[in-house]
């Protein structure tokens, strides 16, 4: 390598790099958008004139350094050793030399600047980058000049290596217009600036050309799509573009409808509703709005289409037009009714089986549970500890017996939508107490340990205790059919951070375990996993099928953890109680502003040994008139019904305005006809409330105290009883 | 032994026994009626402390039998206990609608079922009792 360089231009502040138009880092250039920018034909004419006026020699290279076409304005030298080594094709075009080629073009791409080099003849030229952004597109090469006068001797070297005669040589280099160092570097720099914006404008040119393309594509492509109407409107409405398949859909030719409304396409009474308006509104807001409906066509007919409008913003952000994509979905629509129907039909129809079936299963299962359990419990005689263990066996078969019963009935529930739900505040520890006096007769039966694990300080849940028994039940007796004897079920209770609002119950065994494909499987209907060979011990496999729908109909969650031989635990999440989200909607500013809230309680003592539910339902009809809506809320049932039936009223008022409402509570009880057998006690607890702290906080604060009050309250009566 | 007097109507012989079996073992004196006409004559007949009442039975539905119960001046104060094989759901309500002070469905839990029995005659629980059940 012989060549060295001379210098370079790289300082930024004399040469600052135009700011580029688009963001080209972040374009990649294909192939065929390098040899465009590239083009020769166009670059020819800045090259030939730049060569002719600076008097040098000008080429296009590629970021590699390899020649681009041809080299204008070749000077005598140069041409002169070229023409006698016509295979000569060094790597740099421009330097003689036969040795390694200069590099002139990779530091001019990698510093961005123009860099000066001179070859071993004392030839000398610069190397001007050409970047689009950050990437090398390739270089402009110019000089083939002396920078001084030519020197003998290295001119003779190289006119031994290329076999030229020296004196001819000399003669030649003598004659060439030399250019100074000084004035190619500065001709260089101008170089750099005019092949920037040349590429620039080149840049933009193509891709003007290309969007223009695009658009016409994609124009023809939107015309032609015929099973979709797709439209344009203008900001308020108005239709602006209409393809092939909206005339054919909604039967208006383009002419006729742009211009006009597209609220032309809406029945009477949604535009009574004002629906075109409220789509707009809300496509405008969300920036898409999916909507489905009656849409009239040209002849009338209507036909029920999904719509999505989807909004189209200019450049400032500003909404400019709106697209609409329409598919008439009448036929479908038809179709999934009627599969519907014939589904809904058809559960129906097995509902009725089941029931009359169920029904049937119940009477003489009812006589034999009478019989055993008459001899079970010694009624008809005293028995043998043989006699004794083997109706224990009988009693356990016949409440299995009852339960796949009332399986079965729930199941065709799930598929007629019919399983059902009653939440109500219930407390999730005394559930569990329920449950585990409920199965310690069948654990013991097995022997097995069932243990609870449970914190005492749960929070209440918002569900139907009856279905969280049913839960629970399935899990324990399933944790009891698959644990070996001695071993051990426990119920437990977890919290999860991520689960706010959400309360977890588990129930553990040391069973044979489940394995990781069928932890998800055992939750489908009618699955029975077959236990390491053991014959497993009766059931549908209902259970847990049965299970799940009553938790997801909670709004929660079931799972199981397990691991083989160790053992399974199954969760599942219920909605914490939350008095905060039932006040939410009379806890604000305005309601507030008195300064206070009351939490009034009604206590109702029946004359009679227990409340009829059909009566507390009456009075809560009646307490629901004298409440003022959107200003108090009654609360729903928050203790199972015995002798005491208590209401609670969460009143936006101080106490004269709560003793309002006590006094049309007193008023209203009295027409109510069934008075004569209750005892009516309206007790009530005044809370200031300070305004000045800031929202939700403070409502939380208050349903937190509200929710205390209410169970000392029920304390109280509790012990009444 | 309290010696109240319970009715059952039911139009199930096997159940009858078995339930006749358990009250009158609980200290109760048990009549017994299979169909809805023999049940109000053996009702006001009787005048029963308490009626336990299924459902579906030959010659009328326990709905009506529970409306002409409380229709009659002699039977009206007296509390009825629905027994049956139909779905609590929706029956459940209807019964104590009607004037039933409790619902259970076949098969009930003995315990449950006569503390309810206890209940509504007002008594109160022995502990002894309870522990015999």
């Amino acid at each position: 390598m012989t060549s060295e360089t001379l210098g370079r231009v790289e300082d930024a502040s004399e040469n600052p790099p135009q700011p580029a138009p688009y963001t080209i880092e972040a374009v990649e250039l294909s192939p065929s958008l390098r040899a465009e920018l590239l083009d020769l034909e166009a670059w020819g004419e800045i090259l030939t004139t730049y060569g002719r006026t600076m008097g040098v020699a000008v080429a296009l290279t590629d970021a590699q350094g390899r020649l681009l076409g041809e080299t204008h304005n070749a000077q005598p030298v140069w041409k002169l050793m070229h023409d006698a080594a016509p295979g000569w094709g060094g790597g740099c075009p421009f330097c003689v030399t036969s040795g390694l080629p200069c590099t002139a073009v990779a530091e001019a791409l990698h510093a961005g600047g123009v860099v000066m080099t001179r070859d071993q003849a004392g030839l000398t030229h610069v190397a001007v980058p050409l970047l689009l952004g950050k990437q090398p597109l390739g270089a402009i090469i110019a000089g083939q000049v002396f920078d001084r006068y030519p020197e003998p001797l290295p001119l003779r070297r190289a006119a031994k290596e290329f076999h030229v005669a020296p004196q001819q040589l000399w003669d030649v280099a003598r004659k060439q217009r030399p250019v100074s160092g000084a004035s190619l570097r500065a001709s260089g720099d101008l170089l750099c600036a005019l092949g920037h914006a040349f590429l620039q404008q080149r840049y933009a040119a193509i891709l003007e050309t290309r969007l223009a393309e695009t658009n016409g594509h994609f124009r023809l492509l939107v015309e032609e799509v015929r099973d979709y109407a797709l439209f344009t409107m203008d900001p308020i409405g108005r239709v602006t573009s209409w393809n092939c398949g909206a005339e054919r859909l909604l039967g208006y030719a383009e002419a006729e409808i742009v211009g006009r409304n597209f609220s032309c396409i809406f029945t009477p009474e949604d535009i009574r509703n004002r629906v075109p308006e409220s789509q707009l509104h809300e496509a405008m807001q969300a920036g898409r709005a999916e909507n489905d409906g009656w849409r009239v066509p040209a002849n009338r007919k209507q036909f029920w289409a999904d719509v999505n409008i989807t909004a189209l913003l200019g450049d400032a952000g500003a909404i400019r037009s709106f697209a609409i994509i329409m598919q008439d979905t009448t036929e479908r629509r038809r179709i999934a009714a009627l599969l519907e129907e014939t589904r809904l039909e058809r559960g129906r129809l097995q509902e009725e089986f089941v029931s009359h079936v169920s029904h049937e299963l119940r009477t003489p299962l009812t006589a034999i549970y009478f019989f055993i359990t008459n001899l079970f419990d010694g009624l008809l005689g005293d028995l043998t500890p043989e006699q004794h263990a083997t109706l224990a066996l009988a009693v356990d078969n016949i409440k299995q017996l009852k339960d796949m019963v009332s399986d079965l009935l729930d199941i065709t529930r799930v598929e007629t939508h019919k399983l059902t739900v009653e939440p109500q505040y219930a407390s999730p520890v005394k559930l569990v107490a329920e449950v585990l006096s409920t199965c310690l007769t069948n654990a013991a039966l097995k022997n097995i340990n069932l243990c609870s694990g449970i914190a005492p300080d749960l929070p209440f849940v918002w569900a139907d205790p009856a279905r969280v028994r049913q839960i629970l039940i399935n899990l324990i007796d399933n944790g009891i059919k698959f644990t070996p004897e001695g071993g051990t079920v426990t119920v437990g209770s977890r919290t999860f951070p991520e689960t706010h609002g959400f309360l977890c119950l588990s129930v553990s065994d040391t069973g044979c375990g489940i394995s990781p494909e069928n932890c998800e499987r055992i939750f489908e209907r009618l699955t029975q996993i077959k236990s390491g060979g053991e014959t497993s011990r009766g059931g549908l496999g209902l259970g847990l099928f049965i299970s799940k729908e009553l938790v997801l109909r909670h709004g929660g969650r079931i799972w199981v953890e397990s691991r083989m031989g160790l053992g399974s635990t199954f969760y599942f999440t219920l909605p914490v109680f939350s008095l905060a989200r039932l006040c939410a909607p009379v806890f604000k500013t305005a309601t507030l502003e008195l300064g206070c809230v009351t939490l009034m309680a009604l206590d109702v003592v029946a004359v009679e040994a227990v409340i009829q539910a059909d009566l507390l339902s009456e009075m809560r009809t009646v307490l629901e008139r004298c409440i003022r809506p959107g200003q108090d809320v009654l609360l729903p049932a928050m203790s199972d019904t015995g002798p005491i039936g208590s209401f609670f009223i969460v009143a936006c008022a101080c106490d004269s305005g709560s003793s309002v409402i006590a006094s049309r509570i007193r008023r209203e009880l009295q027409n109510f006809d069934r008075t004569s057998k209750l005892k009516p006690a309206v007790s009530s607890t005044m809370l200031q409330v300070a305004l000045g702290e800031s929202g939700e906080e403070q409502f939380d604060k208050i349903a937190a105290r509200i929710e205390q009050l209410i169970q000392a309250h029920l304390l109280d009566k509790e012990s009444l009883k | 032994m309290s010696g109240k007097k319970i009715l059952i109507i039911d139009d199930d012989q096997p159940l009858l026994l078995g339930l006749t079996t358990r009250l009158k073992a609980n200290g109760y004196s048990v009549v017994t009626a299979a169909d809805a006409i023999s049940a109000l004559t053996v009702a006001r007949k009787e005048l029963p402390d308490l009626i336990i009442l299924d459902l579906g039975l030959p010659g009328g539905d326990g709905f009506l039998v529970l409306e002409r119960i409380r229709s009659l001046a002699d039977l009206a104060a007296t509390p009825v206990i629905v027994l049956s094989a139909r779905d609590p759901a929706g029956n459940r309500k209807r019964s104590l609608d009607a004037g039933a002070v409790a619902f259970f469905q076949k098969p009930p839990d003995n315990h449950e079922f006569l503390n309810a029995i206890r209940q509504a005659l007002g008594e109160t629980i022995a502990l002894s009792a309870f522990l015999k059940t």
